[in-house]
């Protein structure tokens, strides 16, 4: 060793704050029987396991139940979907014990809410750009599926060349009655058409057409949940509903994400 | 023999026009005779007293063309002079649309189908005076061969459809002469509705059209009409040949009227009498049978209908689908539909010169439609139609204006021009329409329309011979007549279905037109045999 001896300059008990974002990782320069190179911790698996190791695990734990717990809740949904006169399954139930959920159970009758059935199908048109798809209708829907016996259909408008696959499937498989349309209590008719704005209509004779998302969201909520009669409290939710909707509005993802 | 009678009269008739025709036309081939003569000697004339023309051999009347010889020359399409081809030399064949001499210069418009270039021939190095003078003086609609320069222009010319470049002309042969006075102008043909009103100016009515069809059919809206109608019989076996269809051909001089016994042409077949086919629907559901499992067919059809309206003739292009399915008989809409679905795609992406040529003069809203096409059921459409205050029953067929009603309340709330109406009552169709398995009140059934104007109707049909006999007899059918019908069915049958279009409505009410006959060639209605 043909170097100078140097003195230290700082002690050797330093603090270093790590940022919490990053993955740890095993120091490589403190010598190896102190460390766990990942060859050696799998070796002594079981006798002396880095804590960082066993946190990782207790993650990767923690998103596999949640994905089963995702994959449950998917499930019932469909279920429901298919046999409509099924119950819903535990963990649907489960997932929707928000403040929110119990309201859902207050039966709205389609006829106090949308007029008198004069025989036709009540079909809810909604004109979307593929460009934009409606995240937040497609949960709507997914509730509504929930309450009531629902057609819902996709097409794509003449304005419109061509349209994302996924688009096309996004309100799930057809139900399998689909061929009567009678047979069923709301129908939901998804247009993927060239339109700036997203457009609701209904019943053209007595009603405009509603237009903007978050519109057709308070519109089809209704249909889900009374709305509260206090008006503070309904000025507040749609204050609410609003907020939400403006930072949807600055992040919009440009093509649909599952939600 | 009521046809003998009728032929006698038409025969009359047809003789009475044709001795005044024939006078007239030979009248008018003396004048013709005549005229040549004159312009004949006045050329000759010209070339005599002008020996100093420079350009004598640069234009005149070309000798007929009766093959003597064959030229290797190279006719370039009006379609494809663009600034490209600028100051290159090159020879067109055209018709002189319009010419408008000014001093010494001669502006001519040269059409070709939907296409128009503007050419210049001026005295100059190439052009004498007396050259300017002929191409003035060539007759509007002649052909000519020309061959001249492409020149870009500096402005673009909005009266043509080649707005970039102009033809100058070196040579100009008249291959073809028109006779100078046309029956109608082209101009006044092809311009919009209303627009002539203001400042006085013609526009013609459809039998003066009808009458001289041939140059009416000249006008670049016609052109692109018959394109288009060329199209969509192209975009039709297309996707039919695709899904695996099989063209048959069907005969048209039948013993026995198809659907039922009204609107039936008679005519004499030897010793006794046939009929002229009113929809090949006996023949495609034998062929059906016969195990082609999906077939169409496209040819004539014959309505003996005494209706003079904007949309039925007496003779259309039916194209007709048939085909078995599986389990449901929504398997056969589905099949229509998608198959009008991909013309309306194809007219679109393929034809939208001739539509925006068409919306020229006749301006409408482009066609919409969805993909895949909405089906609404009858009843629905009865509640649509409530709610917007018609009083109808339940069992009662639409009525033309509520048709077009509910083809407003569709469009409004779905946005578009093409949908399928479903579940029909069973009382307001054929005998041989298939009941509605869980309401007899209703048929497996179902109308296509566009612009809220019924283009198809089509059902399900009964395949079993027993079921077919007992609904015969509910409609007091002779079941004598029909025993072939019911006969086909006897040896088993796929459970099949269908429907047919006709052509003309098909295009008319695509393009958003208001007479069918504009998108009939030579249409045929009960005032109307000929050209």
């Amino acid at each position: 060793m043909s170097m100078y001896q140097v003195k230290p300059i700082v002690g050797g008990d330093i603090k270093i704050e790590l940022p919490t974002c990053m993955y740890k990782l095993p120091n490589v320069h403190v010598p190896e029987s102190a460390s766990g190179c990942p060859e050696k911790t799998l070796k002594n698996r079981g006798t002396e396991v880095d804590p960082v190791i066993r946190a990782l695990e207790v993650r990767q734990d923690d998103i596999m139940r949640r994905l089963y717990e995702l994959k449950a809740a998917v499930d019932g949904l469909a279920k429901t979907v298919t046999t409509p006169d099924a119950d819903l399954d535990q963990t649907v139930t489960s997932l929707s014990e928000s403040p929110t959920a119990t309201a859902f159970r207050g039966t709205s009758d389609l006829d106090s809410l949308l007029g008198k059935d004069l025989g036709a199908l009540r079909d809810i048109v909604i004109n979307a750009n593929p460009a934009q798809p409606p995240l937040t209708l497609l949960v709507l829907h997914a509730m509504l599926c929930q309450r009531y016996r629902m057609l819902s259909n996709i097409h794509v408008h003449s304005s419109v060349s061509e349209v994302p696959a996924r688009l096309l499937s996004c309100l799930g498989v057809n139900h399998a009655d689909s061929y009567v349309r009678q047979r069923f209590q709301l129908g939901f008719t998804l247009i993927w058409k060239d339109v700036p704005k997203l457009q609701m209509k209904f019943s053209i004779q007595n009603m405009c057409p509603i237009e903007g998302e978050s519109n057709v969201a308070r519109f089809l909520f209704r249909l889900l949940a009374p709305y509260p009669s206090d008006p503070a409290l309904a000025t507040l939710v749609d204050s609410l509903v609003d907020t939400a909707f403006f930072q949807l509005a600055e992040d919009r993802p440009g093509h649909l994400h599952s939600s | 023999m009521t046809k003998d009678g009728v032929q006698g009269v038409a025969e009359e008739a047809d003789q009475a026009q044709s001795k005044k025709g024939l006078k007239k036309q030979q009248k008018e081939a003396e004048k013709a005779a005549k005229k040549a003569e004159k312009q004949a000697k006045l050329t000759t004339d010209q070339q005599s007293t002008d020996d100093d023309d420079i350009a004598k051999d640069r234009y005149g009347v070309a000798p007929m063309v009766q093959s003597s010889e064959r030229l290797d020359r190279v006719l370039v399409r009006v379609q494809e002079l663009t600034p490209e081809k600028a100051d290159q030399l090159i020879w067109v064949r055209a018709r002189i649309h319009t010419s408008r001499a000014k001093g010494k210069q001669c502006f001519l418009v040269l059409r070709q189908q939907q296409f128009n270039v503007q050419a210049l021939v001026a005295v100059g190095e190439r052009a004498s005076k007396q050259m300017v003078k002929f191409a003035a003086n060539i007759t509007k609609e002649s052909i000519v061969d020309v061959e001249g320069v492409v020149r870009k222009v500096e402005q673009k010319i909005e009266s043509c459809t080649q707005q970039d470049v102009e033809l100058h002309v070196d040579r100009i042969f008249v291959i073809s002469q028109a006779e100078p006075r046309l029956p109608l102008q082209l101009e006044d043909c092809v311009r919009p509705e209303g627009e002539g009103d203001e400042d006085g100016r013609a526009t013609v009515n459809q039998d003066t059209r009808l009458d001289n069809r041939v140059i009416d059919l000249r006008t670049t809206t016609s052109q692109a009409i018959f394109r288009l109608q060329s199209g969509v019989c192209q975009l039709f076996r297309d996707t039919l040949i695709n899904k695996g269809f099989v063209e048959i051909q069907t005969p048209k001089i039948i013993s026995a009227a198809s659907e039922g016994g009204a609107n039936v042409f008679t005519v004499s077949y030897f010793k006794t009498s046939a009929y002229l086919a009113q929809s090949p629907q006996l023949y495609k559901q034998m062929c059906i049978c016969a195990d082609f499992d999906k077939v169409f067919c496209v040819g004539p059809v014959f309505r003996a209908e005494d209706s003079n309206t904007h949309r039925h003739l007496t003779e259309f292009v039916g194209l007709d689908i048939e085909l078995a399915f599986n389990y449901h008989y929504h398997e056969v809409i589905e099949s229509i539909t998608d198959t009008m679905v991909q013309i309306f795609k194809g007219l679109r992406d393929k034809f939208q010169t001739e539509i925006q040529t068409v919306g020229k003069q006749f301006p409408s809203e482009p066609f919409k439609f969805l993909e895949p096409t909405l089906r609404l059921e009858f009843m629905e459409g009865v509640a649509m139609l409530r709610e917007a205050g018609v009083e109808m029953g339940d069992e009662e067929d639409l009525s033309t204006p509520n048709e077009k009603l509910l083809g407003r309340l569709v469009k409004e709330k779905y946005d578009t021009d093409f949908y399928v109406l479903d579940k029909y009552p069973l009382a307001v169709r054929p005998f041989y329409t298939m009941p509605d398995p869980n309401d007899n009140k209703y048929s497996n059934s179902y109308d296509m329309f566009m612009r809220g104007e019924e283009i198809l109707s089509g059902a399900q049909r009964i395949h079993d011979a027993q079921l077919l006999t007992e609904r015969a007899m509910h409609h007091n059918i002779d079941l004598e007549k029909i025993k072939a019908y019911i006969d086909s069915f006897r040896f088993g049958a796929p459970p099949h279905g269908g429907g047919g279009i006709g052509l003309e409505r098909v295009c008319m009410l695509y393009l958003g037109l208001h007479n069918v006959r504009q998108t009939s060639m030579f249409p045929r209605d009960p005032k109307r045999l000929t050209p």
